[in-house]
């Protein structure tokens, strides 16, 4: 009961955060069909700049501020670098943003150093909420899923609910018939990728205060937040959600489970047999959990190609 | 045209005649991880490599010459180090120089091992100055890479000696490591020492590297344990996210660690850092030389986590080469590597030598706890590594592999 409550509570949290940045990744790919590979420099970017303001003006200035340089930031790379190598289609603005990530990781090393920088959450906020069956749980966890959740409610309202929302949905639907009728396309482009890399930069300066904030950060978290687009759906705000929420638990769950193939033969009465040849028979799931999502996705692109909710299943 | 050809002719004398006149430079090659992931140790491991180099430059440097020192970038992957190696083998380098990931390292030395029985004439030395791998010392090993890091082993038994000693060891332990070679000798080495220092190993875990960003489901695992310690070989985000991870889980464990120094560690675990330990082969806290404060003035910081070490290293190679004498001719390579077994250096805390069985440096070990009230407070906290024991090298060190089978020349 308490593995299955703890590892529950873990895995919501942590897939929560996933979402935060996934959000703003699988926003662009269904707006503008652009895959950013850089989307993960702007999670770096935001929990660097969020560092930096953090140390003069203080943490909430930080939290709210550097999300918005990241977008101006994002909206400057869509304007003058994605925009000119549009015409030549996706592969080159894949090529593109993946070499920005690396020229983001280098910078960053280049302007904070190659170690860890000292960004921690205030004093305020550094309390456990509750205890959970003799282990404190930190506020600061519940803080970034609330964060998130507060995320995806705003977002899922202004695309549904607001004309801006009307406007960008058409525009990502039927570019030329919104052009024709008198909308700005290129601006509303411009308008979904600097949110898109803001939201990544929020999710940055809420949880580099918790993970520490080092220039792998990108490449740690990039990974795995293609694995839940491509999972949920490419383009689907809930079916990120869900395949945030749906990797988290099983990643945490992964952990405490010691399963091994060597287990499995055991039903059958192989399993002494298969301790003694070892391998890959006695690799418990526990020492695999970071692959979960990956065999996830895989199982995924098997059955559901589009992802769990993509538009054309 | 004839004043070309005579131009030509002036320029090609002229080139023979300062050939002849300057001597063979010896050529070091630092083939580490200077971009990617790794940086943070690369980097710190080229910076030692170059002040110890430096400092003989202008001294005179070796064989009537400079040493020439080039970085070469692997990027932080096997197969960056291969080209990167035959690289600087082109370049007509007698020395690597690598130490960041004992993967990289693994296929440096076999590389040199390769490059050496296809060039006899030609060979090239491997100075290992950081992968701690056995199996570098062990099936790997060959007369010419030197390994001036420590194992696993060599430094968990210290570890867990002076932690037992300071009563914070506890009987019940449990080991969290990285799924790979490293990780594995780490596991292998806390399970080993369980009876010597009586305790039990509670449980084992392996997880994948660099992958995992929230511990909180491997916190749960370890509260279910109820360990008194948690002996860990993880390092750099795997250490920091399982140390915040249990302090924010306010479990009361003692860590000892092996990494714990690496920058940014101590300002970053906050709360949890004070109180735990650190296994290296050397302290700056402890020397009374002027070290820190010269390396200080060259590059900008006080040596910390493995430049000492590495320093140490490279110094001893140094030595070496005071010992050989090629009067500005050709630089023999085996000369080199045979002072090096013979030559020994104060590192400030201990003589250090290297063993000729698998070319391992031998040195003691140092204890360190996380405390106020150093000498070299790190990360800009008031916190620092003070040693608890220095552990000599006989009680520290492993034993010769029987999987080394070294040739000489």
């Amino acid at each position: 009961m308490e593995f299955l409550i703890v590892s529950t509570l873990n895995g919501v949290i942590y897939g929560m955060l996933l979402f935060m940045v996934s959000a703003g990744l699988t926003l662009i790919f269904g707006m503008m069909g652009v895959l950013n590979f850089a989307h993960a420099s702007f999670y770096m970017l935001g929990a660097y700049f969020a560092y930096t303001l953090s140390g003069v003006f203080g943490f909430w200035v930080g939290l709210i501020v550097a999300p918005l340089l990241v977008g101006v930031l994002g909206m400057l790379v869509e304007r003058y670098m994605l925009r000119r190598v549009h015409a030549h289609g996706h592969a080159h603005e894949l090529l593109l943003t993946f070499g920005l990530a690396f020229i983001f990781e280098e910078l960053v090393k280049l302007f904070y150093g190659d170690f860890p920088v000292n960004y921690q959450r205030p004093e305020a906020l550094d309390f456990s909420i509750f205890h959970i069956f003799g282990t404190a749980y930190p506020f600061y966890r519940i803080f970034i899923g609330v964060v998130a959740l507060a995320m995806f409610l705003v977002l899922a309202l202004l695309l549904t609910r607001t004309r801006i929302g009307m406007v960008v949905r058409a525009a990502e639907r039927l570019p030329e018939t919104a052009r024709a009728l008198g909308h700005n396309v290129p601006a509303v482009f411009l308008g979904v990728f600097g949110t898109g890399a803001a939201l990544a930069g929020l999710a940055g300066a809420v949880a580099g205060a918790f993970f520490p904030t080092n220039p792998n950060m990108a490449l740690e978290l990039g990974v795995i937040v293609f694995v839940v687009v491509v999972v949920g759906g490419l383009g689907s705000l809930t079916g990120s959600l869900i395949a945030s929420l749906l990797i988290g638990v099983f990643s945490s769950f992964a952990v405490g489970l010691d399963w091994s193939l060597a287990g499995a033969l055991d039903v059958v009465g192989l399993g002494e047999w298969a301790r003694g040849v070892g391998g890959l028979l006695t690799m418990t799931l526990s020492s695999i959990s970071a692959t979960v999502p990956f065999l996830l996705m895989l199982i995924v692109l098997l059955l559901r190609p589009a992802g769990l909710m993509g538009a054309k299943n | 045209m004839s004043r070309f050809i005579t131009s030509a002719a002036v320029g090609i004398a002229m080139a023979a005649s300062v050939s002849a006149a300057q001597a063979e430079p010896l050529k070091v090659a630092i083939i580490e991880s200077l971009s990617g992931p790794q940086t943070s140790t690369g980097r710190l491991l080229a910076t030692a490599t170059e002040y110890v180099l430096n400092n003989v430059n202008e001294q005179g440097g070796f064989n009537g010459d400079s040493i020439v020192i080039t970085e070469y970038d692997n990027a932080g992957d096997t197969s960056g180090a291969a080209t990167k190696f035959r690289e600087a083998v082109a370049d007509g380098a007698h020395v690597v120089v690598q130490g960041a990931s004992s993967a990289i390292g693994g296929q440096v030395t076999e590389d040199v091992r390769k490059h050496n029985i296809r060039n006899p004439d030609n060979p090239v030395l491997y100075l290992n100055i950081g992968a701690e791998a056995l199996a570098l010392r062990g099936e790997k090993c060959h007369f010419h890479a030197f390994h001036f890091s420590t194992t696993a082993p060599y430094r968990t038994g210290p570890l867990v000696k002076v932690m037992q000693q300071e009563g914070e060891l506890g009987k019940r332990v449990y080991s969290i490591n990285q799924n790979y070679s490293w990780g594995k000798d780490m596991q292998q080495a806390i399970l080993d020492n369980a009876d010597e220092y009586g305790y039990e190993v509670v449980d084992t875990v392996l997880h994948e590297v660099n992958r995992i960003q929230d511990f909180s489901p491997f916190v749960a695992q370890i509260k279910s344990a109820n360990p008194d310690s948690v002996i860990t070989g993880n390092w750099s985000n795997d250490l920091l996210l399982l140390m915040k991870a249990v302090g924010d889980a306010e479990l009361d464990v003692t860590f000892g660690t092996i990494f714990m120094d690496q920058p940014g560690n101590v300002a970053n675990a906050g709360d949890v850092a004070p109180g735990n330990y650190v296994a290296n082969s050397s302290n700056i806290e402890l020397l009374e030389n002027d070290f820190p404060e010269a390396y200080r003035e060259a590059t900008g910081h006080y040596p910390v986590f493995i430049e000492p070490g590495a320093v140490n290293g490279i110094s001893l190679f140094a030595k070496a080469l005071e010992q050989v004498d090629f009067g500005g001719g050709d630089i023999d390579v085996n000369k080199i590597a045979l002072a090096m077994e013979e030559v020994s250096i104060d590192n400030g805390i201990s003589e250090m030598h290297v063993r000729k069985g698998d070319h391992q440096a031998v040195m003691p070990i140092v204890v360190s706890r996380v405390e106020t009230g150093v000498k070299y407070p790190v990360d800009d906290t008031d916190y620092g590594f003070k040693p608890i024991e220095v552990v000599s090298a006989e009680n520290a060190i492993f034993p010769v592999q029987d999987s080394c089978r070294m040739r000489r020349p």
